[in-house]
């Protein structure tokens, strides 16, 4: 059941969210009849129901499909399905080496997005053939011919040239296919080499361990062949060597251009990461393929169990998550204000609303989510640093940043960002990038409706609430994708907030010096919103070290009492008191201020 | 301070207490069991099951309203009665004098109880106050609420301002020996000077009790939902508490001083069967939705005035429901209640306490503990629900 190379073709579909990917590919199963129409679902191949929810795709996925063509010679086509979402672009340029050839798939009425375009940088970096095709074609919004121009402007060639389907209908797709094996290399790759296969994904399973997606690029893979891990040196034996057609099915082989997953009793996916190398334990390629990186998270938050008892749960929870998403880290730390947690750091916002979906999801813990922040790079004062102390540290919890007078000067990481959004919104959206401390880099026309602009802004800046500020000042035209490019020095200063005197560390924030005063002034007042008054007077404030930049103060209760109390009253009052007893224990108590725990809740998610 | 000033000792006997649920109107911010509009022949059964009701109970004795297991004797001496409502002077005054002749016919009610009824400033008149002094009345409530207009209005109260004194003045002149007045302030349409007059007046009127009430949104009451869709505003929280020490301060001048929470009185002139309620005292309660107490068992009587009634004229008890309280349930209503009075509770009563919050408490100056009682500071009287709070171990 093995195919010669020469009639393989592998190919991803590129495409924005909603532009009809996860539909195409529903189609490519029953045109090529793996899939019969009574057994077709949406979304067929979105394996969690996170992915079938939200309508995106988190993990690679990969089917292998038959397919016949025009000419009546067999082909075998591997579609690899990418995950959609810059947060996860690692994971995306590593399952388009795994292809030579892509679909770039855009909406015939919304027309070409930054993450789409991303996305086809990604492929052109890889070396792939692509193919353009516009979807939605039966949209009465439709506007293929300029959306064809746009495409032209990007990636040159002829108009004529691109195809038009509608994925609903499955009309067009038919060409689609043919032009794949038309268009799409066959893969090279030496039989006789030692065996290297690219890890495109990896996905823990309860019972199997750890399931190894992978495409063959040299030498063979067999079942009970010894295969090592060349970034982490796991190795073991391979039990179970299968494609995926649209179900599992067993291989006796995979040889190079061939794209299926096996497994080995791997405990966990942080054994078998993305863009890693597999090898023959005895017989190892004498180098990987290249491409490998470690995964970095961007974006931390410190995850608090509502209630305390559940920390250990918690723990249990992240470890067992982390089996099948090693791009998340957690360290234990604790809080004065919030108990025991977890510092959690992760790829984006989309990757941490995702695990702290799932973590509600499937382990049902109430968590507290500190205000997301990335991780600084602080360079100490040499004077004043403590013996043994290095000379740059990193700090991804605010409330753990030195001293101002200690602090030399402060790199924040920051990106590359692409917006693209139709010519009349690019005031706004150049207002929001320069409020949001960006610097323009490039503006360039796409077409005369259409605008792509570069800029470079600081991550911190883009974590809070950039994409919907930038999707409400266009309309939700505007799309938004970025990079990360390095560190960058900046005035920063720690904005701590204080209840009565004392700091409450899960409310401080590494904030831009221009900025501090709007952060601390919001911040406390919107405390003073939601602190209910208490015995006395509770002064809350804002301040940068020991100066105090915003005050606001919570009067103190003048009157709790009940005017009326009389013998009819005595059952319901005493059982109101008793409710009223047991709601205080559910206080958080900062010094001697007690906060009903939504309030913090409430401060923490609110972003302004 | 010395926590035990103004104590007027131990309670005497048990209470009874009478309900009738009958109003001309419903008042917006009531949550009362009351029935507007009722018409004559509900009344009538009414009344007929109120002295059914005191006939079985009386009969049954003590047994039938104490914890189960409970030794009990005859009943003990009553030292009050108080009919509240509602408004008793809705019933006609015979069939009320007649209720209050045969609690002493079926009870052993002390020679100088104190009994005490509810009225209306409206409903009172010479010839009715006369049958009900006959019928051994010793103490009149009268429900002024305010003295200013439009306050009256807004709390839906019918009588001109005048009607109050008035009243007063006739019960005076009947012979009653107690006058107390009710008023409510807070509301939202109420100035500072509104509530300084009403208290100028009530005691120039010639009272000798007063109790004054922060006015309460009470859920499920036609305020709560004039608020609830922006029709009316809400009581302040600040007002009201300035409003309760300007009460304090006025009605000290005047000589009657503060006893619990939201109640003065002249030296002596305590109400004795609300001071049942607040030391944990034993009281029966008869009528519709009445509650009553008896040596750690609470129960109440059906709500709905004909069910009542029904129930009762066909021979069957009229309980509702009922609690048997605990250690600790017995404990925290004794805390809850006993802290109401400036006197306060004994210790005794109501330990274990959480000592460190009682000492913390004492430090910011909300609560005087002199080892023996516990009670209120002046500044901890309008916190008394936070102090509590905080007392419960």
């Amino acid at each position: 059941m093995t195919y010669p190379s020469a009639r393989i073709r592998n190919f991803a579909i590129i495409a924005h969210v909603d532009h009809g990917k996860s539909t195409l590919a529903d189609r490519m199963l029953q045109e090529t009849r793996l899939v019969e129409g009574r057994m077709m679902r949406a979304q067929y191949l979105d394996r969690m129901d996170l992915e079938r929810e939200r309508g995106i795709t988190i993990k690679a996925q990969s089917v292998r499909m038959p397919y016949t063509a025009a000419g009546g010679t067999e082909y075998l086509l591997n579609l690899i399905d990418t995950p959609g979402h810059v947060d996860f672009s690692y994971e995306v340029s590593r399952a388009m080496n795994a292809c030579e050839g892509a679909v770039l798939l855009v909406d015939a009425a919304q027309g070409m997005e930054a993450q789409t375009i991303a996305n086809l940088y990604l492929a052109v970096e890889a070396g792939l053939e692509v193919i353009p095709v516009l979807n939605k074609i039966d949209l009465p919004a439709a506007r293929p011919e300029q959306v064809a121009l746009e495409i032209v402007s990007l990636l040159g060639g002829d108009a004529e040239d691109i195809l038009a389907v509608s994925a609903k209908t499955g009309q067009g797709v038919p060409a689609v296919l043919e032009r794949i094996v038309e268009r799409v290399p066959p893969p090279a790759g030496d039989p006789e080499a030692p065996t290297r296969g690219l890890v495109f994904d990896s996905v823990y399973d309860a019972y199997r361990g750890v399931v190894t997606y992978v495409r063959v690029v040299d030498g063979w893979l067999r079942p009970r062949m010894e295969v090592r891990l060349m970034a982490t040196g796991f190795h073991n034996e391979i039990d179970e060597l299968a494609v995926i057609s649209p179900e599992p099915k067993p291989v006796d082989a995979l040889g190079p251009g061939e794209v299926g997953y096996f497994t080995a009793a791997i405990k966990e996916v942080d054994s078998a990461r993305v863009g890693d190398t597999v090898t023959e334990h005895r017989r190892p390629a004498p180098e990987p393929l290249p491409g490998y990186r470690e995964p970095t998270p961007m974006v931390f938050s410190g995850l608090y169990p509502l209630d305390s008892a559940d920390f250990p749960d918690l723990r249990d929870a992240l470890e067992r998550l982390r089996l099948n998403d090693a791009s998340f880290t957690f360290e234990p730390e604790t809080s004065v204000a919030l108990g025991f947690g977890f510092r959690c750091g992760f790829l984006g916002l989309l990757h941490m609303e995702i695990v702290s979906e799932r973590l509600d999801r499937e382990f049902d813990i109430p968590l507290v989510t500190t205000a997301p922040n990335v991780k600084y790079e602080v360079h100490l004062t040499e004077a004043l640093r403590k013996p043994n102390e290095p000379a740059v540290v990193l700090v991804s919890n605010p409330a753990e940043l030195p001293a101002p007078n200690r602090i030399e000067r402060i790199l924040e990481p920051v990106v590359d960002a692409m917006i693209l959004c139709p010519s009349d919104y690019v005031g706004p959206v150049m207002q929001l990038c320069e409020v949001r401390r960006g610097q323009l880099e490039k503006m360039e026309y796409l077409t005369e409706e259409r605008v792509e602009l570069r800029y470079r802004l600081p991550l911190a800046e883009i974590i809070f609430d950039f994409f919907d500020r930038l999707k409400s000042s266009t309309r939700g035209y505007a799309s938004l994708d970025y990079e990360p490019a390095g560190m960058a020095e900046a005035d920063l200063v720690k904005v701590d907030v204080l209840l009565n005197g004392e700091p409450v560390d899960a409310f401080s924030a590494i904030v831009h010096r221009a900025k501090a005063y709007e952060y601390g002034k919001g911040m406390v007042g919107r405390l003073r919103e939601l602190i209910p008054r208490q015995l006395f007077d509770v002064p809350i404030q804002a301040a940068i070290g020991s100066k105090i930049i915003a005050r606001e103060t919570v009067k103190a209760r003048r009157k709790d009492v009940v005017a009326k109390c009389y013998g009819g009253d005595v059952s319901r009052k005493r059982k109101l008191l008793e409710a009223q007893k047991e709601g205080k224990k559910r206080m958080k108590a900062v010094g001697t201020v007690e906060i009903p725990q939504e309030a913090f809740v409430a401060a923490l998610s609110i972003r302004d | 301070m010395q926590a035990s000033s103004g104590d007027p000792g131990p309670p005497t006997g048990a209470g009874l207490y009478v309900h009738v649920p009958f109003c001309r109107s419903r008042c917006p911010y009531c949550d009362f069991n009351v029935l507007a509009g009722a018409g004559r022949a509900l009344r009538a059964r009414y009344v007929a099951a109120v002295r059914a009701e005191l006939a079985r109970v009386a009969a049954a004795g003590p047994a039938s309203v104490a914890p189960p297991g409970t030794r009990t004797g005859g009943w003990p001496v009553f030292g009050s009665v108080f009919v509240g409502g509602g408004t008793p002077t809705e019933l006609a005054a015979g069939d009320l004098a007649g209720i209050l002749r045969h609690a002493r016919a079926v009870l052993p009610v002390a020679p100088d109880a104190e009994v005490t009824v509810e009225a209306n400033p409206e409903d009172v008149d010479a010839e009715t106050l006369a049958a009900l002094v006959d019928a051994g009345l010793t103490r009149l409530s009268v429900g002024a609420q305010s003295f200013a207009p439009h306050v009256l209005d807004f709390l839906g109260r019918g009588h001109a301002p005048h009607r109050a004194p008035a009243a007063v003045a006739a019960a005076r002149a009947a012979g009653v020996a107690r006058v107390s007045v009710d008023l409510i302030y807070g509301a939202p349409c109420e100035t500072d000077a509104d509530w300084t007059a009403t208290l100028d007046a009530a005691v120039g009127a010639g009272v000798d009790h007063l109790s004054a009430y922060a006015l309460t949104v009470e859920a499920n009451t036609p305020y709560a939902a004039a608020i609830a869709r922006g029709a009316a505003g809400a009581p302040d929280e600040d007002v009201q508490a300035a409003r309760m020490a300007v009460a304090d301060e006025r009605l000290g001048a005047a000589g009657l001083r503060r006893y619990e929470i939201s109640n003065w009185a002249r030296p002596g002139a305590q109400s004795r069967h609300n001071l049942l309620y607040w030391r944990g005292g034993d009281w029966l309660g008869v009528g519709a939705g009445a509650h009553g107490h008896w040596a750690g068992r609470r129960w109440w009587n059906l709500r709905p005035t004909a069910r009542y009634a029904d129930t009762v004229l066909a021979g069957w008890a009229a309980t509702a429901g009922q609690e048997l309280l605990d250690g600790a349930a017995r404990r925290t209503e004794r805390l809850m209640m006993g802290l109401r009075l400036v006197a306060g509770v004994p210790r005794a009563a109501v330990e274990p306490l959480d000592e460190a919050a009682a000492d913390r408490l004492v430090a910011a100056g909300l609560l005087a503990d002199d080892g023996g009682r516990l009670a209120l500071t002046p500044a901890g009287r309008p916190l008394a629900g936070a102090v509590v709070l905080r007392l419960l171990p």
